[in-house]
């Protein structure tokens, strides 16, 4: 219950900096939605934990529901990282063409 | 026949002069591509009378390499040479590397520190760092040549313009390499000299160079 509590009230403050970013205008709509998103499934995910529990024991996995959806998240997480491995690729790529095209425009 | 040597270089002062001056007896045109050098590359490059492009911030030596080979494509290239600005290579060996391209056909020829000529090739360099990269060649690429990562090679103006290098560091050898081998592109090696002044790469860009080369499988 207590840790539930404390998970509750960092779920709230992660909340409360995205409203505030999005009050700034620090992160665009679309941003915004998904942070939403992700930070309001988190917040039912520990409310109804004991529901996940049964899920999971239902789906036939012997751990228990918090460490699936830490098995979850690891998982997205890793897709996430190779996501922005791959934009961060396209940016380099982008950039060299831009860097290459001034260079063969400015021959000395 | 138009012959194009393009000479990627970074902070080579002290040697791209001389480089220059030797290669421009014995090609038609010498592009020096500046890599964001922090020294006065660029403009000793110029004064000695190489065609200069200048990289505004540093981008690898695979990078380069491609804008000086759109550069000769856009300017009437038959053949291109990619030569090294810290004086290694042996300006003499150009019509060595060209010859196969004129004389019999051949669309790319690539230098080759094992084929028999001597090299003072430091030990580490020879004895480990090579035999890695030819290892991860073969397994990656399938492509076994005796030297993987040389940096002296010419090629056709066909050849140029199908490789297109989008390594833009030191994996662009491997990946030149894969690019003939999986283009059926018809090339030779030929043995070259090379004279070492210093290490060359760092003992840990040897690392660097396979890591790039595994990630750039699986991402391009």
């Amino acid at each position: 219950m207590i840790q539930q509590l404390i998970a509750l009230i960092i779920i709230l403050f992660f909340l409360g900096r995205l409203f505030w970013q999005k009050k700034k205008d620090s992160i665009s709509l679309t941003e915004f939605i998904f942070w939403l998103f992700f930070w309001l499934a988190s917040a039912f995910a520990i409310l109804y934990i004991k529901t996940i529990d049964s899920l999971v024991a239902d789906l036939g996995f012997s751990s228990s529901g918090i460490n699936i959806l830490f098995y979850l998240g690891t998982i997205i997480l890793f897709y996430l990282i190779l996501r922005l491995r791959l934009r961060l690729e396209k940016n380099e790529r982008n950039l060299t063409k831009i860097i290459r095209d001034i260079a063969l425009m400015n021959k000395k | 026949m138009r012959i194009f040597c393009i000479i990627p270089a970074l902070n080579e002062e002290k040697n791209i002069g001389s480089v220059v001056d030797g290669v421009k007896k014995v090609v038609d045109e010498v592009v020096v591509v500046d890599d964001g050098s922090l020294d006065s590359t660029g403009s000793v490059a110029r004064a000695h009378g190489a065609i200069l492009l200048s990289h505004l911030i540093n981008r690898g030596q695979g990078a380069a390499l491609q804008t000086g080979n759109e550069y000769a494509l856009q300017n009437g290239a038959d053949i291109i040479v990619h030569f090294d600005a810290d004086g290694q290579f042996s300006v003499e060996e150009i019509k060595d590397i060209v010859r196969p391209i004129i004389n019999d056909g051949y669309d790319v020829v690539l230098g080759s520190r094992f084929l028999g000529k001597a090299t003072n090739m430091p030990f580490f360099k020879r004895y480990f760092i090579i035999p890695l990269a030819r290892l991860t060649n073969y397994l990656l690429f399938n492509v076994s040549l005796s030297d993987p990562q040389s940096g002296f090679r010419a090629f056709s103006r066909q050849a140029a313009a199908q490789i297109k290098i989008e390594q833009p560091g030191w994996a662009h050898c491997s990946e030149i390499l894969s690019k003939v081998v999986s283009g059926k592109i018809k090339f030779k090696e030929i043995p070259i000299t090379v004279t070492y002044s210093k290490f060359g790469r760092s003992f840990s860009s040897g690392f660097e160079i396979i890591k790039d080369t595994i990630i750039g499988k699986f991402i391009n």
